[in-house]
């Protein structure tokens, strides 16, 4: 046999090369880290630690959720406004009295259908995930603006609000957050048969389908994940700051997407894991915390962000080239 | 008659880029001395020496992995030597990149079609070489030129009908016909006829000996030997990366290419045997859907019924039909002597029913994923153990089937692009084969498939009907399927039209009945 049997370091969803890869990630967080020690002695400090933590939590969650859908070869751009529009739906929940545990769990739910909507769109009416996701970001925020009538609402509820400040075991609870939803991402995406359907219809849809794989399923899963976890990001924005409001994370779904692509993931489909997005995010957040305390113009941020985009993936394509 | 390198007003560039001289017919236009290529501590093509001449049609045969891409790749710039020299009209040259290739008059002509499904065959036949006028493009004297060149060689193709519009076999004819026109000196074809019906290869044959003509130097590279006789002036064999010999066609024959490919003899590849046949495992009444009419056929255990017609003719579809990929619009199907209704794949694949289909790349293989995934693809559910996968058993149950089938890899890890056309095949079977099934449909089971292959995928069907299986045997190509066959029927625009007995009727009566002539 010749070059097909050379082992090639393929974007595997499994050991070898997506650790590494991790691991190649990890190293330039703790560098980045190490050079922020270095440079301000602000940044080593336990309020900031906490505070990057927070900053990059919310992303990463969403990064997570986004993930499930580019591996399926779709992308999700409404994630934004669905936090958004969630914070307004929970703040207007609580505002008319409905108890808090109730609030939560309809909020997701209107998450799952969100997620169900989309799916539709992509699976009956046959329009491309980026058209309908985009339909959905421009009339959620409408459909938010509405309800508040183009202001915000407060939060009165304190067992809500001070959650989102709160510590645990001297983490913040956002950051818990991530781990609560990263943990069963883990197992759905590397460790279930749900997982490698996301994979198998991402790769090519039609294998999978003769293959026996519930193609349809499997993208409603996806859309219906990616949704659900930005209505939980919804709830935890709400949350620190009190007030639900439309207009909210405005840009947050391609902060989500940079995550997701900085962590490895192909927007060919068929590439990705779930600890890939949530060091991206991570990475992005440090990035902006960093330029806050250097006293980096914030539009220079921007361009850094754009910048490490290109670079990472680039040194990504060329690693799986070489790999070849 | 005009020559089809005079429509190209490229040529005379490329004719001196090529050193602007000429090579006399017969004598040497390009050299390989020594001509190695190592991936880490892979040889994909041992030390080569090889001679082409120019003027003459060169054929290349060897089973898949046995280098024949490697030496493509090499010759096309696209991927670069590791020893050895290359001389091209006598000189020592560099071709480290397709374009230095091009720019030579070296070209290539690829199984799987890659233009631009999009753009009119007018544009793609000039694509990257324009024809323009004060920088606008002259679109209906390029669609006037290209009409020119498919009529004089009588292919009966509009210029101006979008590519993607086309059969394979049609978009292959547009790619040769642009290769043609680029002043190509030397002209490589690696399996083109895969695709094509047998008209469409006609066609084919009569360019490629009118290109002849013209003194381009041909390389034809096939998996089917008698094409080889038909065409070939010579026939150079490799076998595992080595470059075994090099015979004119005047002097060989198909029983010597095979010993010296494979190393065993012609009838060890039809492998077949004969089963008493049981219980009825499936039959259809009067089944229609979209693309098939009218069929009614039925397979017992222990039997191949084979479907024998052109490319389009209703096959592929009757039996995305029965497996439920397809809508069904009327006509019955008894499973096991019961009715059945089969709404969706799943329900086909419950009942017992396999597909392995036509198109590997598009229908049959997540390619960008690991081999054992591919293998365990339907099987995934039975391996879950609660809610998650179990990784012994899924690497056991992958595992298996590569040692069963002898699919050559390193580790179920590799990723299925990796794999040659024929443990592609493999990686397709073992999926089914792990799973089980008591029908077993394989469509075009052997295109782009060695020779060894073939004869492990033949002998493999016996073990499955010794098992108690059935199996329909889609193939485009007579031989297999009228050597295989118990029951042979013949598909012609979308219907059943002749049924034979094993080895019934001949070769020109099926054939006949295909085609309708």
């Amino acid at each position: 046999m010749s070059v097909e049997t050379v082992e090639s370091a393929g974007p595997t969803p499994k050991k070898g090369v997506s650790i590494l890869f991790g691991l190649t990630l990890v190293g330039l967080l703790v560098v980045l880290w190490l050079l922020l020690g270095l440079a301000t002695n602000a940044f080593w400090t336990p309020n900031n630690i906490s505070n990057l933590l927070r900053q990059g939590a919310m992303t990463a969650i969403l990064a997570v959720g986004q993930t499930f859908v580019i591996i399926t070869a779709g992308i999700d751009l409404s994630v934004g406004a669905v936090v958004g529009f969630t914070s307004v739906i929970v703040a207007w929940l609580l505002a008319a009295g409905v108890p808090l545990w109730l609030a939560i769990i309809a909020t997701l739910a209107i998450g799952v259908l969100i997620g169900a909507f989309h799916a539709f769109g992509i699976v009956r009416m046959g329009l491309p995930p980026f058209i309908i996701t985009l339909a959905t970001l421009t009339s959620l925020r409408g459909i938010g603006l509405l309800i508040t009538n183009g202001s915000t609402i407060s939060i009165t509820n304190d067992a809500f609000t001070t959650f989102s400040r709160a510590d645990f075991l001297g983490v913040p609870s956002l950051f818990w957050m991530v781990i609560v939803v990263a943990i069963p991402a883990y197992v759905f995406l590397h460790l279930s048969r749900f997982g490698r359907y996301l994979f198998a219809v991402g790769s090519n849809r039609e294998a999978a389908r003769l293959s026996g794989v519930n193609v349809n399923r499997t993208i409603y899963l996806a859309y219906i994940l990616s949704s659900t976890c930005a209505a939980f990001v919804g709830l935890l924005l709400a949350s620190r700051i009190g007030i639900g409001n439309a207009t909210q994370a405005e840009g947050w779904e391609l902060q989500a997407i940079a995550s997701s692509v900085i962590g490895g993931t192909s927007l060919f489909g068929a590439v990705g894991s779930v600890h890939g997005p949530l060091l991206g995010a991570f990475i992005l957040a440090t990035i902006n915390n960093g330029a806050n305390l250097l006293n980096v113009n914030s539009f220079w941020q921007r361009i850094i962000t754009g910048l490490l985009i290109i670079v990472i993936v680039y040194f990504d394509q060329l690693r799986r080239r070489g790999a070849r | 008659m005009i020559g089809l390198q005079e429509v190209s007003h490229r040529h005379d560039e490329q004719v001196r880029a090529a050193g602007g001289r000429s090579v006399p017919k017969g004598e040497p236009i390009l050299e390989l001395r020594g001509l190695q290529k190592n991936y880490g501590a892979v040889e994909a093509l041992k030390p080569a020496t090889m001679t082409f001449l120019s003027g003459e049609i060169h054929a290349i045969v060897g089973e898949n992995g046995a280098g024949k891409s490697t030496l493509i790749k090499l010759l096309t710039g696209v991927i670069a030597r590791s020893a050895g020299e290359i001389r091209w009209c006598g000189e020592t040259v560099d071709l480290a990149t397709p374009n230095e290739a091009i720019a030579r008059g070296i070209n290539a002509v690829h199984q799987e079609v890659v233009l631009c499904p999009h753009l009119s065959v007018a544009a793609n036949m000039f694509l990257g070489d324009e024809m323009n006028r004060r920088g606008l493009m002259r679109k209906r004297a390029m669609t006037g030129a290209a009409q020119g060149v498919l009529d004089d060689l009588g292919f009966n193709l509009p210029a101006n009908a979008e590519l993607g519009s086309l059969t394979i076999g049609q978009q292959q004819l547009v790619a040769t016909a642009r290769a043609a026109m680029r002043g190509t000196q030397f002209l490589i074809f690696d399996e083109p006829t895969a695709y094509l019906t047998r008209q469409e290869s006609a066609q084919l044959f009569r360019l490629i000996r009118r290109l002849q003509g013209e003194g381009v130097t041909i390389v034809y590279i096939s998996h089917r030997l008698e094409e080889v006789f038909e065409l070939a002036d010579r026939v150079s064999v490799l076998r595992d990366g080595t470059h075994v010999g090099t015979r004119a066609i005047s002097e060989t024959n198909e029983a010597e290419l095979i010993t010296l490919m494979i190393n065993r003899t012609i009838e060890q590849i039809y492998h077949k045997e004969h089963f008493e046949s049981g219980e009825m495992i499936v039959e259809t009444r009067g089944l229609s859907g979209p693309g098939f009419r009218d069929v009614s056929l039925s397979v017992r255990a222990g039997e191949i019924v084979g479907l024998y017609g052109l490319i389009g003719a209703g096959r592929s579809e009757f039996a995305l039909g029965l497996y439920g990929r397809n809508p069904v619009s009327a006509g019955e199907i008894f499973w096991q002597g019961r009715k059945v209704a089969i709404g969706n794949e799943r329900k086909a694949m419950d009942l017992g029913i396999a597909l392995a289909p036509e198109s590997r790349r598009d229908q049959g293989l997540c390619l960008n994923l690991p081999i054992g995934v591919n293998i365990n693809l339907p099987v995934f559910k039975r391996l879950t153990r609660g809610l998650t996968i179990n990784r012994a058993e899924e690497a056991s149950n992958a595992e298996r089937q590569i040692r069963d089938l002898k699919i050559k890899t390193p580790s179920r890890r590799v990723l299925a692009s990796a794999m040659s056309g024929g443990n592609q095949q493999k990686i397709v079977i073992g999926r089914w084969l792990s799973h089980g099934a008591k029908l077993f449909i394989f469509d075009e089971p052997t295109v782009g498939v060695d020779v060894g292959t073939k004869a492990e995928i033949y002998r493999l069907f016996a073990r499955l009907l010794e098992k108690g299986a059935g199996i329909i045997l889609i193939s485009s190509y007579l031989p297999e399927v009228y050597e295989l066959a118990d029951r042979l029927h013949v598909f012609r625009q979308g219907r059943l039209v002749a049924s034979h007995d094993y080895r019934a009727a001949s070769h020109e009566e099926v054939l006949a009945q295909a085609i309708n002539a």
